[in-house]
């Protein structure tokens, strides 16, 4: 009796095995069915190039394609910098603090460069801050010559690439070349809509805030507000971003390792997802880049309220 | 590995994290997502860690202002702890006191705004030059007076730890964060304290230059 139920045991277990044998020989046998007609979903990277070459209309011109791990949706509309590390990445590649300061300044334009391609609409950069005048004097000055001699050569850059550039912060202060090469940009600039680089110089994000009170101030003297009028909107639209559809930065990078805003778009930043890259700013390439965008994509930003 | 370096700093395996000089960290702000701020009890829990390490100042943020409606109930569950502006009409300091200060959204842009109503309503009635700028009457010191006019504390803190989902501070008072650490922990609901006290310790090793 006993060596009946084993039996019947043993017989249950090899009926078992054989259809699963069959079942992953079926199985193995479809995937290879399969396999030839999945290939053109997943085309090999040298068959997509060939395919850009028979059919351009495809691809718009200047877009960047969007890299896999990103989805195009969910891009921040304006992405804020601030380029910490040139003076460290001078030192560490054992050149001059102006050279590091040339590195940042042609990795702020690929940078800007990218984003557009990828189609964030709008990029802000912390280039100068008020803080800034405090190093030392001919650190300043070349500072501010570099910013002339660069933004002068880049005019028609700007202008091949329908890039519309503005310059924010005191400017009171800056060089009489430098603010004539800035009203020369801005008035080449003006025109393009799809691309906005705004260039914060002299810039401090307290001196934003007290700004736009006196602004708010100007205009109740001249009658075109009341009091009663000035709320969170009206205060926005006198602040230093109201050059721009979206004076709040979706996402903010900050290179070299520092956790900290100082001081800049202070009453823009309260929702915005900050990263922190330990990177020197003049090595913050695309693929820094690809990782901050896919942290960010990451998030689920409620902008503070509840779900 | 953060959740076993964190159990080892718990634990004290790590003697680096034995003792840490506060002496840099006069006020340390905590951002709370609106999920967790629904939670107290994490809320507590935090707080009696700080007050083991030995913070001494501690504005508690969240956007909702839940964390306030529940003010009483931390009050009363953190041994210690006094409302700020308590302990600073307290003429007798008691070391073992923590302070703490309630804040939300409303102490942000809400407040700049009323705080630049009453800027406003100074300047007009002052008697000025037409040609005035208001360079006298619009000062950082001003607003600064202003907002503590409208209740607002000015005390900018030096360490913001973000416990949520998502890198933002959320809406915390953006005058007071001009040059705050901002160190973003992951949620309240996993909190550890090896974590709370590395980024402590990592916070008393910065050094700022303040842009110079």
């Amino acid at each position: 009796m006993n060596f009946m139920i084993h039996a019947n045991h043993l017989l249950v277990l090899f009926t078992l095995s054989t259809m699963l044998s069959m079942l992953w020989f079926l199985l193995s046998l479809l995937s290879l069915l399969l396999l030839p007609c999945l290939r053109p979903c997943f085309p090999a990277k040298g068959s997509l190039k060939n395919k850009k070459k028979i059919d351009k209309g495809t691809y718009v011109v200047g877009e960047e394609e969007t890299p896999k791990e990103l989805q195009r949706e969910l891009m921040p509309r304006h992405v804020a910098v601030i380029m910490d590390g040139n003076r460290r990445w001078a030192k560490q590649t054992g050149l001059l603090t102006s050279q590091g300061y040339e590195a940042g300044a042609k990795r702020l334009l690929e940078f800007a460069d990218l984003c557009f391609k990828l189609g964030i609409n709008t990029v802000s950069a912390f280039a100068f801050s008020t803080e800034n005048w405090g190093r030392h004097k001919i650190e300043v000055k070349c500072l501010m010559y570099l910013f002339q001699r660069y933004l002068k050569s880049k005019i028609q850059f700007f202008q091949s690439k329908e890039i519309r550039v503005s310059v924010i912060g005191n400017l009171a202060k800056i060089p009489e070349s430098l603010l004539r090469t800035v009203h020369e940009l801005e008035e080449a600039t003006k025109s393009y809509k799809k691309k906005h680089l705004i260039l914060a110089i002299d810039y401090s994000g307290r001196f934003d805030i007290l700004g736009a009170c006196k602004n708010i101030v100007k205009k109740s003297e001249q009658g075109l507000i009341r009091e009663e009028d000035v709320d969170e909107t009206l205060f926005e639209r006198e602040l230093q971003t109201r050059c721009t559809e979206f004076p709040s930065p979706d996402l903010l990078i900050r290179t070299s390792g520092e956790q900290r805003i100082s001081n800049f778009f202070l009453w823009q930043l309260a929702y915005t997802e900050f990263f922190f890259s330990p990177v020197l700013w003049p090595d913050f390439d695309k693929q820094k880049f690809i990782e901050a965008l896919v942290s960010y994509q990451r998030r689920d930003r409620r902008f503070g309220s509840r779900l | 590995f953060e959740a076993i370096e964190s159990y080892a700093i718990t634990l004290g395996l790590n003697k680096k994290y034995g003792s840490i000089d506060l002496e840099k960290l006069r006020c340390l702000a905590v951002v709370v997502d609106i999920e967790a701020a629904q939670d107290v009890a994490n809320v507590v829990e935090l707080l009696q860690w700080l007050t083991t390490i030995g913070v001494k100042q501690v504005g508690l943020f969240d956007s909702q202002g839940l964390l306030k409606k529940s003010k009483d109930l931390i009050l009363e569950t953190v041994p210690g702890s006094m409302l700020l502006e308590e302990i600073e009409k307290d003429v007798t300091p008691d070391g073992k006191r923590i302070a703490l200060e309630f804040i939300s959204s409303s102490d942000n842009k809400e407040a700049v705004m009323k705080a630049a109503n009453i800027l406003l309503q100074r300047y007009l009635k002052s008697s000025h030059p037409e040609d005035d700028k208001g360079e006298d009457f619009f000062t950082e010191s001003h607003l600064n007076d202003a907002l503590r006019v409208v209740g607002e504390n000015v005390h900018v803190p030096d360490l913001l730890l973000v416990y949520g989902p998502i890198r933002s501070h959320l809406g915390f008072p953006a005058w007071r964060l001009r040059y705050t650490e901002i160190v973003h922990m992951g949620t309240l609901k996993y909190m550890r304290y090896g974590s709370l006290l590395k980024a402590i310790h990592k916070f008393t090793g910065v050094h700022q230059n303040y842009g110079t």
